[in-house]
């Protein structure tokens, strides 16, 4: 009885669904705080100290506003996409280390690495679906647009996220976290690098925003949602950029474990979770105030010509690594 | 061509010529065939009573020369000239919108400014409409509906751009036909806040029309003020005193820089560079500081004033002034190297709606448009007004004739603003800033041009002997340059077309009048 | 993006911003000053009045309408049709319109937009804040 109440506890608290939503707004207010600061603006200001509160009063405003349904819209999946994709993606989440073990103690195995690339891009079609099924023209050009970036560049990302699976010799996402007593970024920099530019048109930010390009489709997916349905469209987005933040701290920086640690192991690998998936938005920021919006046929390219080679020579030169150099080093 | 021409003595540019309506092509072409560089200007209709008359204003020679037809108002015919200036097209258009010309030839007479559901035999710049009962008959007549293009057209498809759109501030329409990504063909419709500024302006003084042309564009309000006001001054005579004409000088400067400023910060986002607009507005922020200190409002100046101007700078603000102009010249730096060096933003902007020297000719586009592709047209230099004749400065021309090219002209541009006005500060005339000038101006006409920060801005201003005018005329520089977008776009990917048009500086409110 | 030629000025620009001091002005908690000669609000003298109506006269919007008051004619000012042009300040022959600095003018009624020229004469403001 007293497990099962545990068990609830962290699947509902901590750190689970409430610490996840938590963690997902506080990560979109350093997001938009970062992005001001380096525009030179305020940023989110008077919502809460130092307008920490705004994403969720963001969040709130969308609840109340009134629901459309647009005439010609694919109802059920216009209704549904939204929300599932949402799920899904925490549910990706949820398979992470995070204070040292999964929120579901013991449900990571071996292989589960291919089970959460696999969600996020069973997420990201879902959102594609939302936008096809809006029945608007700008929907259904940012939905198509969503589609032809995803499938180009899931294949990289899932290439690059071999590298840290080759290193730890294993599938298991607890074990490649757990394997790193050197973090997997100074193993295989090449592999880290180019996994967060991949990552960064998987998860359409600056200079691969294409999908929201508003001068272009306006709203893209986005344009007929309003209300309930954008808001969690935009929790989505949200968590699915914690997701990636994460996914890059468990693969390449040594997830939870950090270098001080003593007494409660909890909270200090929760912390050290926390600070690393910061710096990694904050570094996402970052490129994403540097660049202007590529054009959809120059982000293919680039993909086809530029990241697919190199992520493919990448591994190749972490399998050679492994295999030859790093046995005698270690 | 016999006694069809007549040349008349009048300050209209450097000379008008009276043509015969059925000669006025031949007149057209002689012109054309004596300067390759000729180009249609504006074409202003006048109500002479029992007459239209059609002035067709040329710019051959960077002067301004004025074919004057008529045509009876009962059946007020006229070839076409599109086939000789295809740059022509819309100000047919026009005048058979407001004056009820038939242009026998054009190739697309459709209405241009005036809604689909304005009544039939309503040509509202005629003297003798009756404008108070449009709103009723617009009621009870039948609105015409707009031809809706088909949604596909064989392998094209037809993506409707505007009235409403976030790469659109200001509501016009854009039909773009698109094969897959690429656009074939692009029809505008534009006149969505067309409120009647020229009519209005017969309606009001001299006085009260230098405030009223000012608030046709918010940006190059003190351009279209100075254009208007010189105008009036050709008609009276008036000698603008010299420190005045410094002043003058000095406040259109600003307007080009802070109108610049905003255009390049406005491509970054329309290229989805939010920290170049970003930082390109907050720059821009102390200059309309400065335009506030010397005018008393950051936006509109109203600072000139038949016969001078309203102010005079006070001495302790001169180096303030200065202060921000040294501080923004620091911060140029960086825009010049990023549009220079920046990777990605030149693979939005480069090689996109490219548009050549001849067609630029040929389309008579005006401004930074036309120097980005090559051709050295700009009044400052061609006609010298206010003090632009004393000052140094560089004539920007860049030949690529892509929207990268039209950017790094405006980049060049703000740094000659910079000096220019410094240059001014330095060299302000001692003496009177306003000159007293009568309310009631005596009959006379004159055009006049000003070049604006998007381009070559004209006036036609015609005085009847009363305090109101008789005709006023504006072709704003966007009007102008309109067809080269529709040219540019062709052929390009449909997601260049927010870099492309953007890259015109559009200014739809400037259009419509 | 390993294709990059010449490093963007933005990547310093960038991560010293983050560091300075935001541009953005603090507004409306701190009140932004307009220099001397700022076209705000009018300010109408009624003791310098001469009721002549060149103002209303000249006014380019015709927001200057003439009123009634103790037997004189006297303008009535209507904001919401005003476009600070300050023409009717220049016309007057006795300087009886002033500029002020009040640009805060704002008004969810359409009437506190209307100064009644002896109310402005009293109070010296008729619009409220």
């Amino acid at each position: 009885m007293v497990l099962d109440l545990w068990f609830i506890f962290r699947v509902l608290v901590f750190p689970g669904f409430t610490f996840l939503l938590s963690l997902t707004m506080f990560c979109d207010w350093v997001e938009r705080k970062i992005e001001a600061r380096m525009q030179n603006r305020v940023g989110p200001k008077f919502t809460g100290p130092a307008g920490i509160l705004q994403p969720f009063a963001d969040f709130l405003k969308l609840l109340t506003k009134e629901d459309i349904v647009p005439r010609g819209a694919k109802s059920t999946v216009f209704k549904l996409a939204p929300i599932v994709a949402f799920s899904i993606v925490v549910f990706a989440l949820s398979f992470l280390p995070i204070d040292g073990a999964a929120v579901i103690s013991n449900s990571s195995f071996a292989g589960d690495l291919i089970v959460i690339m696999a969600l996020l891009t069973i997420a990201n079609f879902l959102l594609f679906l939302s936008g096809w099924a809006s029945a608007n023209p700008y929907g259904t050009i940012g939905a198509a647009r969503v589609l032809t970036q995803f499938l180009g560049y899931d294949i990289p990302l899932f290439l690059l996220a071999l590298a840290p699976a080759f290193l730890a010799g294993s599938l298991s996402i607890a074990a490649i976290a757990a394997s790193q007593y050197l973090p997997f970024v100074l193993l295989a920099p090449w592999a880290f690098v180019l996994f967060i530019v991949a990552l960064q048109a998987e998860l359409e930010k600056d200079p691969f925003d294409i999908p929201h390009a508003e001068s272009e489709v306006v709203g893209g997916l986005e344009t007929e949602y309003c209300g309930r349905k954008l808001a969690f469209l935009h929790l989505t987005r949200d968590v699915q950029i914690v997701f990636g933040a994460a996914l890059v701290v468990e693969l390449f920086l040594g997830g939870p474990y950090g270098p001080v640690f003593f007494g409660f192991p909890a909270f200090w690998y929760s912390l050290w979770f926390v600070l690393k998936l910061l710096a990694v938005i904050i570094i996402s920021e970052y490129l994403t105030c540097l660049f202007a919006r590529l054009r959809i046929d120059q982000v293919l390219s680039a993909n086809w010509k530029m990241l697919l080679p190199l992520s493919v020579l990448s591994l190749a030169l972490t399998i050679a690594l492994v295999t030859w150099v790093y046995p005698l080093v270690v | 061509m016999g006694g069809s021409l007549q040349i008349q003595p009048a300050h209209l540019g450097k000379a008008s010529i009276q043509v015969k309506a059925e000669s006025n092509r031949d007149a057209l072409k002689l012109l054309v065939e004596a300067d390759k560089n000729a180009g249609i200007i504006a074409l202003t209709g006048v109500d002479l009573g029992a007459q239209i008359g059609l002035l067709y204003h040329i710019r051959t020679n960077g002067a301004v020369i004025t074919l004057k037809s008529e045509v009876p108002k009962e059946s007020p015919r006229i070839p076409t000239i599109t086939d000789i200036i295809p740059g022509a097209l819309f100000h047919e258009r026009e005048a058979a919108d407001l004056f009820g010309v038939v242009f026998e030839g054009h190739p697309n007479p459709a209405r241009i400014v005036l809604p689909e559901d304005w009544s039939e035999n309503l040509y509202p710049l005629r003297k003798d409409a009756k404008i108070d009962n449009a709103t009723v008959k617009c009621e009870s007549s039948k609105s015409k509906p707009e031809p809706v293009p088909p949604q596909s057209d064989g392998s094209l498809v037809n993506i409707i751009i505007g009235p409403q759109h976030p790469a659109l501030l200001e509501p016009e329409k854009f039909s773009v036909k698109v094969n897959g990504e690429i656009v074939k063909q692009v029809e505008p419709r534009i006149g969505y806040v067309h409120r009647g500024v020229e009519k209005a302006a017969e309606q009001r003084t001299y006085l009260q029309d230098v405030y009223l042309v000012e608030r046709i564009c918010g940006i190059c309000n003190s351009c279209h003020a100075t254009c208007f006001v010189e105008a009036v001054e050709k008609i009276l005579g008036t000698q603008v005193p010299p420190r005045a004409k410094y002043i003058r000088t000095i406040i259109l400067e600003l307007n080009r820089l802070h109108s610049h400023l905003l255009l390049l910060g406005h491509a970054g986002l329309e290229i989805g560079y939010e920290t170049l607009f970003q930082y390109m507005w907050r720059d821009r922020e102390p200059i309309m500081d400065v335009t506030e200190l010397l005018t008393g409002n950051r936006v509109i100046s109203s600072a000139i004033a038949v016969g001078g101007v309203r102010r005079d700078i006070r001495e302790s603000d001169v180096p303030k002034i200065k202060a921000v102009l040294a501080d923004l010249k620091k911060k140029m730096a960086l825009y010049r190297q990023l549009y220079t060096n920046e990777r990605t933003l030149k693979m939005r902007t480069q090689n996109v709606g490219t548009l050549s020297k001849e067609d630029a000719v040929k389309l008579c586009v005006v401004g930074p448009v036309a120097r980005g592709s090559g051709v050295n047209i700009d009044v400052r230099k061609e006609e010298p007004y206010e003090a632009y004749g004393e000052i140094p400065f560089k004539l920007i021309t860049y030949n690529t004739g892509d929207s990268w090219a039209r950017f790094m002209v405006r980049i060049d541009e703000i740094d000659e603003s910079i000096s220019i006005i410094d240059y001014a500060l330095d060299h302000l005339p001692a003496g009177p800033f306003r000159v007293r000038a009568p309310r009631v101006v005596a009959a006379g006409e004159a055009v006049n041009r000003v070049e604006a920060p998007r381009g070559e801005l004209f006036y036609y201003v015609k005085s009847n002997g009363t305090a109101y005018p008789e005709r006023v005329k504006v072709r704003t520089p966007t009007y102008a340059n309109l067809p080269a977008f529709l040219k540019t776009a062709e052929g390009g990917n449909i997601a260049d077309v927010p870099a492309n048009f953007v890259s015109l500086d559009p200014c739809f409110s400037c259009t419509d009048r | 993006m390993g294709k990059k030629t010449t490093v963007s000025p933005m990547v310093k620009e960038a991560l010293s911003n983050l560091f300075a001091r935001p541009a953005t002005s603090k507004y409306p908690f701190v009140k932004a000053e307009v220099p001397e000669g700022f076209r705000g609000k009018q300010v109408y003298d009624i003791s310098l009045c001469i009721s002549c109506g060149l103002c209303s006269r000249d006014c380019p919007a015709k927001a200057i309408e003439m009123v009634e008051v103790d037997a004189k004619r006297r303008p009535l000012f209507h904001l919401d049709l005003c476009i600070f042009c300050y023409q009717c300040a220049e016309s007057c022959p006795r300087n009886a319109i002033k500029s002020s600095a009040l640009f805060e003018l704002a008004s969810i009624d359409k009437s506190n937009l209307v100064v009644h020229p002896q109310a402005s004469a009293q109070k010296g403001s008729g619009v409220q804040q």
